[in-house]
């Protein structure tokens, strides 16, 4: 029964290649461990270098960015993750607006493959996407330490604790309260 | 309770009680565990004067550099006129921090780091007091942690010297045969403005209040400092320290026991 699952899981992956014009628009990243305004500079000044950032906007009361996204640049959110690592902090939280350009149906587990990663649904529901959509981060790297404890112990697939699904990176997402 | 930690304590206690704002920990007398970011360059202009007989002062440049995420670089060069009439440059520092701990969370983090430093001086002052800041040759590694808790930042550090001085005939008695010693040190400190951060060009003030302490492992003898220090940050780049550093107590022989300290300090970013 399990094998059934995971066939049909490498059905979607494979029939639900996204449109070309599907893609992640903006970002609001959160991080954690910046107590100062210098801090913060310092990973503004970070994030500056991704070449697919088009504008930064910081928030200093929230310790957040919004990050606008060049058009027709490729993203990759491991970058963002990587940069504010370089400057000596933490994602605790990152927001994300992927444009769905045709109406797309998802329930739990639904995948969708973008620039060579993986996107998993996961306590999601059944839904209709369409057009702009806010998904939460639940990956490791993504969320705080605490957060990542409480969803693992919410059994997701396996790939949820390595990141990877076969070769390819796997990032778990969920749709955003707003 | 060790007589070293009542201050301390008192100081935490106070800064519970009435601190609204948030915590600090770009130190001033010590490194936090924290690091500086990858590819940034902090440049600083310290300058330590005494004022006992007459104005007499040292003056330090640092360079100090993000290799990554987990390991920072420091060179320092001291050009004083303690010792001799004019301003010159007589030593060098080389400093290194690897952090191997790093726990971020919302509000709160918990670093630490391990450090290590060479110091070179062309005439050292051989005193029970090994200073690698300009006065002895001498090697140190060291501990520190940092913790960030709400409102408040606290790092505390312990470390090992070790004095390469090459002891010139009729100064051994003055080191009484310690060549090492361990130093200890806690740090607390705090925001006091701006109460909530809206723009990069709002100027902080932060005050401090450090401790430390150093004691001679084989003989014994030791001293307490108390550094107090005010902090102004201008658009989260410039940054200018003041601060004193005063003896508690101690039965170490110093050449001085009570300094002032000016910094001013520069932060590049993505310099490479």
């Amino acid at each position: 029964m399990k094998a059934l699952r995971y066939l049909v899981l490498f059905a979607l992956i494979a029939t639900v290649a996204p449109n070309a014009k599907a893609q992640f628009e903006k970002a609001e990243v959160w991080v954690s461990g910046m107590t100062c305004s210098m801090c913060q500079m310092a990973t503004q000044k970070s994030l500056k270098t991704i070449d697919y950032i088009g504008s930064i906007e910081p928030n200093l009361k929230t310790n957040s960015f919004i990050l606008t996204f060049k058009k027709g640049k490729e993203v990759d959110l491991d970058v963002i993750k990587k940069k504010i690592k370089d400057a000596g902090f933490s994602v605790s939280r990152l927001i994300t607006t992927f444009n769905f350009n045709n109406r797309t149906s998802v329930t739990n587990n639904f995948v969708f493959t973008y620039a060579g990663s993986t996107y998993r649904f996961v306590n999601v529901g059944d839904k209709v996407l369409h057009g702009e959509v806010n998904l939460l981060l639940l990956s490791s790297g993504f969320v705080s330490t605490s957060d990542y404890k409480r969803y693992s112990a919410q059994n997701f697939d396996p790939s949820y604790k390595t990141g990877m699904s076969g070769k390819a990176r796997i990032l778990h997402v969920t749709l955003a309260s707003n | 309770m060790n007589k070293s930690a009542i201050p301390a304590l008192i100081f935490v206690i106070a800064i519970l009680f009435f601190s609204k704002a948030g915590a600090q920990e770009l130190f001033v007398a010590t490194e936090p565990a924290s690091n500086m970011a990858k590819n940034s360059i902090r440049l600083r202009l310290s300058n330590e004067a005494v004022l006992e007989t007459d104005f007499k002062s040292r003056t330090s440049l640092g360079i100090m550099y993000g290799l990554n995420k987990s390991l920072t670089l420091n060179v320092n060069a001291f050009m004083a006129d303690f010792y001799q009439r004019k301003q010159r440059i007589n030593g060098y520092s080389f400093y290194g921090k690897y952090r191997f701990l790093n726990s971020d969370n919302v509000q709160k983090h918990f670093r630490g780091a391990v450090f290590a430093q060479y110091s070179t001086v062309k005439f050292p002052i051989i005193h029970d007091e090994i200073n690698l800041a300009g006065e002895n040759n001498g090697l140190q590694g060291g501990i520190v942690f940092t913790q960030l808790l709400h409102k408040l930042a606290l790092s505390g550090s312990v470390s090992y010297t070790q004095s390469l001085d090459k002891f010139i005939p009729g100064h051994e008695m003055l080191h009484d045969n310690a060549h090492n010693s361990i130093a200890y040190t806690l740090s607390s400190g705090y925001l006091i403005f701006p109460r909530e951060y809206t723009d990069y060009k709002q100027i902080n003030t932060n005050v401090y209040l450090e401790f430390l302490g150093d004691s001679h492992t084989g003989s014994g003898r030791n001293f307490m400092d108390a550094s107090p220090a005010i902090q102004f940050i201008f658009n989260s780049k410039i940054r200018l320290d003041f601060s004193k550093r005063v003896q508690l107590w101690g039965n170490m022989e110093r050449r001085f026991k009570n300094l002032y300290q000016v910094r001013v300090e520069y932060n590049l970013f993505n310099v490479f």
